[in-house]
């Protein structure tokens, strides 16, 4: 876990990972059924 | 929920208002309109595709000159550079519509804008990062050694090659503190505005590396300079959609609302920051929409046939968004930490203020 905080990669991944998971949530709360 | 009678559509205004936000900051930190997240984004909640460029184009002219605002009262913005750019701006976009509807009637359009942007964007994120990574390493050495340090550092050896060409007339960029020939700026304008015009983007994402690696502006005054080019062509894109029926002016509002706030605090987190952290966020803007845009193209190839990558794209650009502003807003909060004193990651120190 360290590694994702104290690497400049690691915080880059941790937070897309973060990021990619919230808009699956956004889609699958507001957005399923319009696309 | 809000019924927008001109769409004809039904969306939640908090999403709205939220893209707004991200946007925003992401526009007031590295100096881009965001039109590559903001269309594809308005689409998917519903609007048609000419209302989703013509409510990003009115939402981006708002943000453009509330971020200009704040950017003049930082200091970073050269007047004599945006003014100079625009001319040859206006010239490049020109052609590039032309170019644009040359291609439209071979019938190939969609799919040769994807390759260049893919081109492109992938270019520049690959001289951004590797370039960006290079000052870092530079600016922990400098830590390391106790040296002061001012808030940019670039190795690019492009702009003493340009400001080295004896075109006259050769003029001073005061604030940028850039002495070059004026051709070569209006040749960095047309060039981006041709790219801009030719790919239906506002060209932010072009036109900051160029005045960094070309002109050997400071990140700060790239970012602030042209937000002002894009808050004058998004006014005119904003006048031209709104003339065409292209605005829904309730879903204008409710981005702008978001987008006031967000501009506002992603250009104050420039000051918090060296400029290669804001060259960072650049890149990474770029790799994430060069992948977007790569989803899109075999999505296109394959006969929009294959579902998954339409969705594996629509979630890129959200993520895409989601992820800039937490990277900002991280940022932000180490080198409030830093300058407290308390405990950041190593990478970070060299990055803040």
């Amino acid at each position: 876990m360290k590694w994702f905080i104290n690497s400049l990669m690691g915080y880059w991944i941790l937070l897309l990972a973060i990021s990619l998971g919230a808009a699956a949530l956004v889609y699958q709360i507001w957005l399923k059924g319009r696309i | 929920m809000f019924e927008f009678l001109i769409a004809g559509i039904t969306v939640p205004v908090f999403l709205l208002v939220l893209v707004g936000l991200t946007v925003g900051m992401v526009g007031g930190f590295i100096g881009v309109g965001g039109g590559y997240m903001v269309t594809p984004a308005l689409i998917v909640f519903g609007f048609p595709g000419y209302m989703a460029s013509g409510i990003d184009m009115t939402h981006i002219a708002g943000k453009g000159v509330v971020s200009s605002i704040r950017h003049r009262e930082l200091g970073n913005i050269d007047w004599t550079l945006a003014l100079t750019m625009i001319a040859g701006t206006m010239l490049g976009v020109e052609l590039g519509v032309r170019v644009l509807v040359h291609f439209k009637g071979l019938g190939i359009s969609a799919i040769v804008l994807l390759i260049t942007s893919v081109v492109i964007m992938l270019s520049l994120f690959i001289y951004t990062q590797l370039e960006t990574h290079r000052a870092h390493k530079k600016l922990d050495q400098l830590t390391r050694e106790g040296k002061e340090i001012g808030r940019e550092v670039q190795t690019s050896n492009l702009p003493t090659l340009f400001q080295s060409i004896p075109l006259s007339p050769i003029i001073r960029c005061r604030h940028a503190r850039v002495i070059i020939s004026m051709w070569v700026i209006v040749l960095v304008g047309t060039a981006t505005g041709f790219l801009a015009g030719f790919l239906g983007v506002g060209g932010g994402f072009i036109r900051v590396p160029a005045l960094v690696y070309v002109v050997g502006a400071s990140t700060h005054i790239a970012v602030g300079t042209d937000l002002v080019e894009i808050a004058f062509s998004g006014s005119y894109g904003a006048l031209r959609h709104s003339m065409e029926g292209n605005v829904d002016m309730m879903a204008v509002l409710f981005m702008i609302g978001g987008a006031m706030i967000g501009a506002q605090f992603g250009s104050i987190a420039t000051a918090f920051v060296r400029g290669p952290a804001i060259r960072y966020i650049l890149s990474y803007s770029l790799i994430l929409a060069t992948v977007g845009a790569i989803l899109r193209l075999l999505y296109v190839m394959s006969g929009q046939n294959v579902e998954f990558l339409s969705l594996a794209a629509v979630m890129l650009t959200l993520g895409e968004m989601i992820f800039l502003c937490l990277f900002i807003l991280s940022l932000v909060l180490f080198a409030v930490r830093h300058r407290a004193g308390k405990w950041v990651p190593d990478w970070v120190k060299s990055l803040v203020i």
